[in-house]
């Protein structure tokens, strides 16, 4: 007793001046978003065809561009329904009007509906936005209708690419928070049982990392390294895990905060604390109720660029600072701050194959390695994928790349 | 009674009596500043801060605004002379005869900083006479922020005895203003002048009523000085302020008096404020902070906010404020054959602002906004409530 007393005991000791020593950055259970490229010819052909007044072929060709490769119906025949994430969108042509509308609840008698319907006028409905929430009856969905002469492509473009991205965002965690019934929403196809026991894995592994990030954070006290543990609080597991409903809403709500890196920090490490409790408080049940495949008719990711890559990645301040904070021992700030970055482009963009590839390499090349290791394996990759996907890369100039060359082959790392 | 004990009377009384000092603020499409009455038709302000507009808005204590239009600009010591509408009764402050000041007397200035309602800072003269860009100034520290412009540096015995004109920015507490000398001499040539609208010419003060090339007397060429040529042509505005202006003439609101800087109009349509701002690049918001939600029947106030009714507006809560806004894409602004069709929008969104506010007080138990002019509410009679 006593033994195991003065061991645990000098392991809460050795926890106390030992900190992590290393991440585990598996690959992503979420899938990645197949998604053709955009043709942005058929935008500008899009705003030719209104300019001409040829509002009703100015929609379709707007709808033709944002859905590569999906065929559009007649917009006056019939309401054309789309799917994004969990949300329904159905975009039909009344008359001389364009409609798009979907569905978030329907108030029932059990319903909290003054919270309810406080928080679509609070949250939902606002200015700087073409689509607001409309009650018809008991339910409420998110519309927008205008006239086609007034829709020029790009404020339909707008339109598709946020309405449906917020009616998927404000899913099922109101049924959770509000009582509220969602009679037309688009289910999302549950994780396989091997997926659903490498998810929970990872989720409990990962919260505990953060938890270990968190207090080394507060030991050193330095705004930059709780910048690097927040991004990868949140940025992790948006890349590798397929959250929708409660859990989602409950993380990006945190993340909101502790993000913001306008925030006076001890509010942020107080957002990252409360938001790291309410993550390990998700009992596995209501984890598994919150992860699922969900598809994508529209893009939900911002287009990558090389120079985003050359930006994020590339020569210049950021990585300039990274490289100091390296040469000067800080191994740990500066491989966190490393693979913070490439898990904000794997989470957030979509890439070529290419690219997505030599991205989840470096992070793959890291995984279970030292700090010290991490940053230097990560900073010579960093360059690596910059000079050749970057702009002005290796990778446009053609003439340099020989057919058999494998791009990889070009890594230091 | 000491002096210092003389002097404190003096500053607690205009700190009393602000309120009813002739100090305005002024309100341009570019941003607004602060003004003083010369006469109970005339005020002076700041060249920049009326600059390049030839009509500006003046705001009463009551929060009404007056039409204000410029006679006289003298943009090297950076002066100007606006007449307005209409007679006003504010205090007219008396100018200082004392021209040698001295560091560490007393300044209290007068103003609208950041567009708050009219405030009064204090300090001391840190330097009577400093040069600066070769111009004299008189320095102080006291706090100078933006909107402070053009309005009156005091004295003790709440004498004129500077224009607030700027400060510098890489450093604290080093603010400027025109010495009352320059600003007797601005308004005495004002006086002796009958011209309806002139510029003094940079280098020698000349009266400039017409566009030329050269000054008739110094043969400065005025081109090159000062953006000259603006004050006799007013550029063509931004599509935007285009669009904007447009529409709100339709609907019957004067846009000058609703101009509340760049890419801003704010004015009030019956007891119901309105704003109008561009949040970003692709949209500009009209809206109208009209009622605070009370204590009781917030369901049914909800749906009705939420109704599709609406369209094409929509409420939002803003805390607790019910707001009423449309949104216009600039897309649209820049469509100009639709211009017609979201100007009769615009004016249709004024008027359910104007009638709207009185409904959600009167039948939803909403309370007026803090901008909401009470005194144009509408009793409940009008809604067919009583």
């Amino acid at each position: 007793m006593t033994s195991e007393w003065l061991q645990d005991s000098a392991l809460a000791v050795l926890r106390a001046v030992m900190p992590i020593a290393t991440l585990h950055l598996p690959q992503p259970i979420r899938r990645r978003h197949a998604i053709a490229p955009r043709d942005y010819g058929r935008r500008d052909r899009a705003i030719e065809l209104y300019e001409s007044g040829r509002f009703t072929d100015a929609v379709c060709e707007a709808f033709a561009y944002l859905l590569p490769g999906v065929e559009i119906p007649d917009l006056k025949d019939a309401p054309f329904v789309f799917v994004q994430g969990s949300a329904r969108v159905r975009a039909h042509i009344e008359g001389t009007e364009m409609v798009l509308r979907s569905v978030l609840a329907a108030l029932g008698p059990d319903s909290q509906a003054t919270a309810a319907l406080r928080f679509f006028l609070t949250r939902l409905s606002s200015t700087g936005q073409m689509f607001q929430p409309r009650l018809r009856g008991d339910e409420i969905a998110l519309e927008f209708r205008d006239q086609l002469a007034l829709l020029h492509p790009g404020k339909l473009i707008e339109v598709l690419q946020r309405m449906p991205m917020e009616a998927d965002s404000n899913d099922t965690w109101m049924v959770g928070q509000f009582g509220v019934e969602t009679p037309d929403r688009e289910p999302i196809a549950p994780l396989d049982a091997d997926e659903l026991a490498r998810a929970l894995e990872i989720w409990n592994a990962h919260w505990s990392a953060v938890d270990e990030l968190m207090t080394e954070s507060r030991r050193r006290r330095s705004v930059r390294f709780l910048d690097a543990v927040g991004s990868f609080a949140a940025y992790h597991m948006r890349y590798t895990l397929p959250l929708f409903g409660a859990v989602r809403a409950r993380l990006n709500e945190g993340a909101d905060d502790f993000t913001d890196r306008d925030e006076n920090p001890n509010k942020r490490d107080v957002a990252l604390a409360k938001t790291l409790k309410d993550m390990r408080r998700f009992t596995s049940d209501e984890l598994q109720q919150c992860l699922g495949h969900a598809s994508y008719a529209i893009n939900p990711l911002q287009e990558g660029t090389p120079s985003l890559l050359t930006s994020t990645l590339g020569s210049g301040n950021r990585m300039q600072t990274t490289g100091e904070l390296r040469a000067t021992g800080r191994s740990m700030e500066a491989a966190l701050e490393l693979i913070s970055d490439y898990l904000d482009l794997l989470a957030h963009y979509t890439w070529g194959a290419d690219v997505e590839t030599a991205l989840r390499a470096g992070l793959t090349l890291v995984s279970g390695r030292p700090w010290r290791e991490a940053a230097d394996v990560l900073w010579n990759h960093a360059n690596a994928t910059a000079r050749v996907f970057g702009s002005h890369g290796e990778h446009d100039r053609d003439d340099e790349v020989g057919e058999d060359d494998d791009g990889a082959s070009r890594y230091d790392a | 009674m000491t002096p210092d004990q003389e002097n404190l009377s003096h500053s607690e009384t205009l700190d009393d009596d602000i309120e009813r000092l002739g100090i305005y603020q002024v309100y341009t499409g570019s941003g607004t500043g602060s003004g003083f009455l010369i006469d109970a038709t005339h005020l002076v302000t700041n060249h920049h801060v009326v600059q390049p507009y030839r009509q500006v808005a003046i705001e009463m204590r009551d929060k009404t605004r007056i039409l204000g239009t410029v006679r006289r600009l003298d943009p090297h010591r950076d002066l100007a002379v606006v007449e307005l509408a209409r007679a006003v009764d504010g205090a007219v402050l008396e100018l200082s005869e004392v021209e040698q000041m001295r560091p560490k007397q007393a300044v209290h200035i007068l103003g609208f900083p950041v567009g708050l309602p009219l405030s009064l800072t204090e300090g001391v003269i840190s330097h009577p006479r400093q040069l600066l860009d070769e111009q004299y100034f008189l320095q102080t520290d006291a706090a100078i922020n933006p909107g402070n412009s053009g309005g009156p540096m005091l004295d003790d015995h709440r004498r004129i005895i500077a224009v607030t004109t700027c400060k510098l920015n890489a450093a604290d507490a080093v603010g400027f203003g025109i010495p009352v000398a320059d600003v007797r001499r601005f308004i005495e040539a004002f006086r002796a002048q009958d011209a309806a609208f002139g510029v003094q010419c940079p280098a020698c003060q000349v009266l400039i009523s017409e566009p030329k090339r050269y000054c008739p007397s110094c043969g400065l060429d005025l081109e090159s000085q000062h953006d000259f040529g603006e004050f006799f042509e007013i550029p063509d505005p931004h599509p935007l302020v285009g669009f904007v202006e447009k529409s709100l003439a339709g609907a019957g609101i004067d846009p000058v008096l609703a101009r509340h800087g760049n890419h801003n109009w704010s004015f009030h349509i019956g007891s119901a404020p309105i704003k109008v701002w561009c949040c970003c690049s692709d949209h500009l918001n009209f809206s109208s902070p009209m009622a605070q939600t009370g204590t009781k029947g917030l369901n049914e106030l909800f749906k009705f906010l939420l109704s599709e009714e609406h369209a094409p507006f929509a409420f939002d809560l803003n805390g607790t404020t019910v707001r009423l806004n449309l949104v216009v894409h600039i897309s649209d602004v820049f469509a100009s054959a639709e211009h017609a069709e979201l100007g009769a929008r615009v004016a249709q969104f004024i008027a359910k602002a104007d009638a709207t506010d009185n409904l959600l007080i009167h039948k939803y138990g909403c309370v007026p906004a803090p901008e909401t002019q009470r005194d144009f509410l509408k009793g409940a009679e009008h809604h067919g409530l009583v």
